[in-house]
């Protein structure tokens, strides 16, 4: 009897103790609703099953003792719990997209690596065989440039031209010339023949036609003189179709003399008519005076 | 009579279970350190500072409560800061994760433009 009452007793005391009002706990529906949006998005069942799982057995407790009437503060530490536990799932479910994400995108990042590595090394090759073409154009180029070189001195030697500080000078002598007169003889033409081949053949090449004479004479006459014979190589050039403006006439008279003026030799020497060639670029370095 | 000894004893036992045991939570508090300090080692601070904060509050709170052996309470906290420091970490892994597939993304994006650039170039 005595135990029956103390069972009595302690049957009232579970009841006080963990008993409740069965109405709604906000914090228990917070949970649950938010437990069940999670458990609808598909990527947390897929990624984080387990941690979901952990989720729904914390709403269960704190449902089920919600539903024994348990003590508010239980119900409620119970479903916050469940509420965070939610939120872990979520988490969860991220950090396994992420690290899918990861594995997924290494392999494209190495596709791509190996695409650049492909192309620098396509443009390596086509720029090699440039170089190649390059050097090749550059050999053939030096190569004719050198034959021309060897043409322009067959030439000039055809031409019995020297070469001089100033380039290359030819001399044509008084005897080419009518005595006193401008005129060519026929003599010269053969040297102006070679000289309008030589320009022809290369058209880069400009002259300075340099007419001279002996000290005989007044000055003014001798530097007509020079003129007028320097002319004549000129007309005789343009008539057989060089340019004009690729052709410098000057007459110096008396003055340059190449020899003594004291013997009728020495004169002959200066009466003359020099024809400087250009360089490649068509310059002639002007006479020192 | 040996009947009714049995069920008062399953009764408190029941009681006993149902509303917590009262033993100190010390276990509880150690653990529940070790995951705040896992966390915070992670970056929490960076990635989870809300999460992190609330659950050193919770502990300390159940600190005082297990000083004044009030160990229901200090238990319930205890483990209401080691759900919010789990939070923390995963939230911390999953961000750190979130930001490498950014990076790498961008990265490809950005090697991908590369291309572009120079096949537009050549």
């Amino acid at each position: 009897m005595k135990t029956q009452i103390l069972l009595i007793i302690a049957m009232i005391v579970v009841l006080s103790a963990c008993g409740g009002p069965p109405a709604n706990n906000p914090l228990l529906d917070t949970a649950r609703s938010e437990f069940e949006i999670a458990q609808k998005d598909s990527s947390i069942a897929v990624f984080a099953p387990v941690a979901l799982k952990e989720a729904e057995e914390e709403l269960m407790r704190s449902t089920s003792l919600w539903e024994a009437k348990a003590d508010k503060v239980l119900v409620e530490h119970h479903a916050y719990l469940a509420k965070q536990k939610t939120a872990i799932a979520k988490e969860t479910a991220n950090l396994n997209v992420a690290q899918m994400q990861i594995e997924r995108a290494e392999p494209e990042r190495q596709q791509v690596l190996i695409n650049i590595r492909r192309a620098d090394a396509e443009r390596a090759e086509a720029r090699a065989i440039a170089a190649l073409e390059e050097a090749q154009r550059e050999r053939s180029e030096a190569e004719r440039a050198r034959q021309r070189a060897e043409e322009l001195t067959q030439r000039v030697n055809e031409l019995e031209a020297e070469r001089t500080e100033r380039g290359l000078v030819l001399t044509l002598g008084d005897v080419l010339f009518d005595f006193d007169q401008a005129g060519l003889k026929t003599g010269a033409m053969r040297t102006v023949e070679n000289l309008s081949d030589f320009m022809k053949e290369y058209p880069e090449r400009k002259i300075m036609i340099e007419g001279f004479t002996d000290s005989i004479g007044s000055d003014w006459y001798n530097e007509e003189l020079s003129r007028k014979r320097a002319d004549s190589v000129r007309k005789a050039l343009v008539d057989r179709g060089v340019a004009g403006n690729r052709i410098q006439i000057v007459g110096y008279g008396k003055r340059f003399s190449v020899a003594s003026n004291q013997t009728e030799a020495g004169r002959q020497q200066n009466r003359r008519v020099e024809v400087i060639i250009s360089d490649v670029n068509g310059n002639i370095p002007e006479r020192r005076i | 009579m040996e009947t009714a000894k049995v069920t008062l004893i399953i009764t408190v036992l029941a009681f006993l279970t149902a509303c917590g045991s009262t033993n100190p939570p010390t276990q509880k508090l150690t653990e529940t350190q070790m995951v705040i300090n896992q966390a915070e080692q992670i970056g929490a601070g960076d990635y989870a500072p809300l999460e992190i904060r609330e659950a050193r509050r919770k502990l300390d709170e159940a600190r005082r409560a297990y000083d004044r052996k009030d160990y229901k309470v200090a238990a319930m906290l205890a483990e209401k800061a080691r759900v919010d420091a789990e939070l923390a970490q995963m939230k911390t892994l999953s961000g750190k994760s979130q930001k490498a597939v950014h990076e790498l993304r961008e990265g490809i994006r950005l090697l991908k433009e590369e291309i572009q650039q120079r096949e537009n170039r050549n």
